[in-house]
């Protein structure tokens, strides 16, 4: 197999959007890799859009969004993995060009959620589970993590404290970041005090709806020679299942398998260790999530990831400096292009252009990704 | 009536497992089995995949189970706004099968932790929908 690269990325500001459609959000992400990439829409041979369209009015947004990027007559689909759905997309589009189908593709995550009401919003949340088997009790997204939490805490004797630690630190790193919905630091007072979605997580425990879009520009390696001098190689890409209701799931629920599974193909596929990883991007949808994605990636042992936090070594400075960007406690969520805004991250660290939030001398970089309640989790190691 | 009847708010009307309803009607919790390999599946389901048999049999279980974990739900979907809060629990089965299910209001929260000892018992809803929850 051929090395693939990314020789462009762009992304827009995240958050509540209620100045831009769905389209004019991917134009905006997709037109900025372009611009990254020094180069224009004449090589795109083909788009992916990634987009948990359950969320969007538009219908099958990847016909109106090819449209609106200038993409036609070149294929273009929707990839849907839940919140994974652009680490899903990059995969697909990683396939299409080592296979040689294709040369130059935008893989494009976009959502537009807070168009939506909070009654259409909450009904959709409703359903993030098991339809038949448990979103008939009032299932919630945070429910689900929450259960995580307990069962981590019970084991472990992890403390709201120290969950707290998470928020306090993505939203400092957020409020560095001009592209995030939160730019203002917190407590960890301040997160004890916010008011209960589902117990144990708070509400600055939880990662908010939002808008926006990300892009990446990928290509094979003849290619990358001739169009950048700065490429980011895809050097491992993990993709695993687990069953989607919890019943189905075994163990103690103090770990997603689903991360553990996708993290030793990504691992392998790239030849590292976790204690070579320079920088992460992991999947913080909610607090104990950041700390459980510690733990399943083999950045802590098990019950141990609240040390990293308690000692500062998942900070700038630290021994694996985590969502430097602020993560999507800070950005927001804006479920379809989540992915690729952790791919944007890393790959600007690992050209080391981020100024003040630089992790030095970054060379590799991880981002773990998890689709919805668990069911889908995407982990990919990028290269300088 | 349809599977719609099932839980607090049912979401999916149309199932091949429609008799669980009536093992609930009975106050019964049933589980289904694999004829061909004797697999017992919680919740019940009409197909195996590991023989890819579709004739089962129905079991009934007794309920006994051990509470994995569980949260107190403050802000919820929106046919569940007026129970708020309530509790949700994943419990184990002595023969390993896992169950999701709310935990009944008459359960002492702060007697709640991993590994309590609970009952898998028939509840009802309204305006007639039968579930199970915890006790």
């Amino acid at each position: 197999l051929g090395r693939i690269a990314i020789i462009g990325v762009g992304h827009s500001k995240f958050g509540k959007r209620n100045d831009a459609s769905l389209r004019e959000l991917a134009f905006e992400a997709y037109s900025a890799a372009l611009d990254d990439a020094d180069m224009d829409s004449s090589k795109i041979d083909g788009s992916v859009v990634c987009s948990a369209t359950h969320y969007d009015k538009q219908r099958s947004p990847a016909g109106v969004v090819a449209e609106y990027l200038g993409l036609n007559p070149q294929p273009t689909f929707n990839i849907e993995a839940a919140c994974a759905s652009s680490a899903v997309g990059l995969r697909t589009a990683w396939a299409l060009v080592s296979s040689k189908l294709h040369d130059v593709m935008a893989v494009v995550g976009v959502q537009k959620m807070t168009e939506l009401s909070n009654e259409e919003i909450q009904e959709l949340m409703g359903r993030a589970g098991d339809v038949m088997w448990e979103s008939p009790f009032g299932t919630t997204m945070p429910a689900y993590y929450a259960m995580y939490a307990t069962a981590h805490m019970a084991k472990y004797g992890t403390t709201e404290e120290q969950m707290a630690l998470v928020p306090v630190k993505n939203r400092k790193y957020g409020s560095k970041n001009p592209n995030a919905m939160f730019q203002k630091s917190i407590t960890v007072e301040e997160v004890l005090k916010s008011r209960p979605v589902s117990a144990p997580l708070k509400l600055f425990d939880c990662c908010a709806n939002a808008d926006g879009a990300a892009c990446l520009i990928i290509t094979n390696a003849e290619e990358a020679r001739k169009l950048t001098d700065r490429p980011v190689w895809v050097a491992g890409l993990g993709l695993a299942s687990s069953p989607m209701s919890l019943a189905g799931r075994k163990g103690p629920m103090t770990s997603f398998e689903v991360t553990k599974n996708a993290a030793r193909s990504a691992y392998q596929m790239a030849r590292i260790s976790p204690n070579d990883v320079d920088v992460a991007e992991v999947h913080d949808s909610f607090s104990i999530t950041e700390i459980l994605n510690y733990e399943d990636l083999g950045f802590a042992r098990p019950g141990f990831g609240t040390r990293l936090l308690e000692k500062g070594e998942t900070e700038l400075g630290g021994k694996i400096p985590v969502n430097i960007d602020g993560g999507l406690i800070s950005k927001g969520h804006p479920v379809g292009a989540t992915g690729a805004s952790q791919l944007f991250a890393l790959t600007k660290q690992l050209r080391g252009e981020v100024g003040s939030t630089q992790v030095d001398g970054a060379k590799i970089g991880l981002a773990q990704n998890i689709g919805g309640i668990g069911m889908y989790a995407a982990v990919t190691i990028l290269k300088a | 009536m349809g599977f719609e009847k099932f839980g607090r708010f049912g979401y999916v009307s149309q199932t091949k497992i429609i008799p669980l309803l009536s093992y609930l009607e009975k106050g019964q919790i049933p589980a289904t089995r694999c004829k061909s390999c004797g697999r017992t599946y919680f919740p019940p389901r009409v197909d195996c995949p590991d023989d890819r048999h579709s004739a089962i049999e129905w079991v009934v279980l007794d309920g006994r189970s051990s509470l994995v974990t569980f949260t107190k739900v403050f802000f919820a979907p929106p046919a569940f706004q007026p129970e708020t809060p309530y509790l949700l629990g994943l419990a184990e089965f002595s023969n390993g099968l896992r169950v999701f299910a709310p935990i009944s209001p008459s359960v002492d929260e702060k007697q709640l932790k991993p590994g309590t000892e609970l009952t898998l018992k028939v509840a009802k809803g309204s305006p007639d929908n039968l579930f199970y929850w915890l006790e």
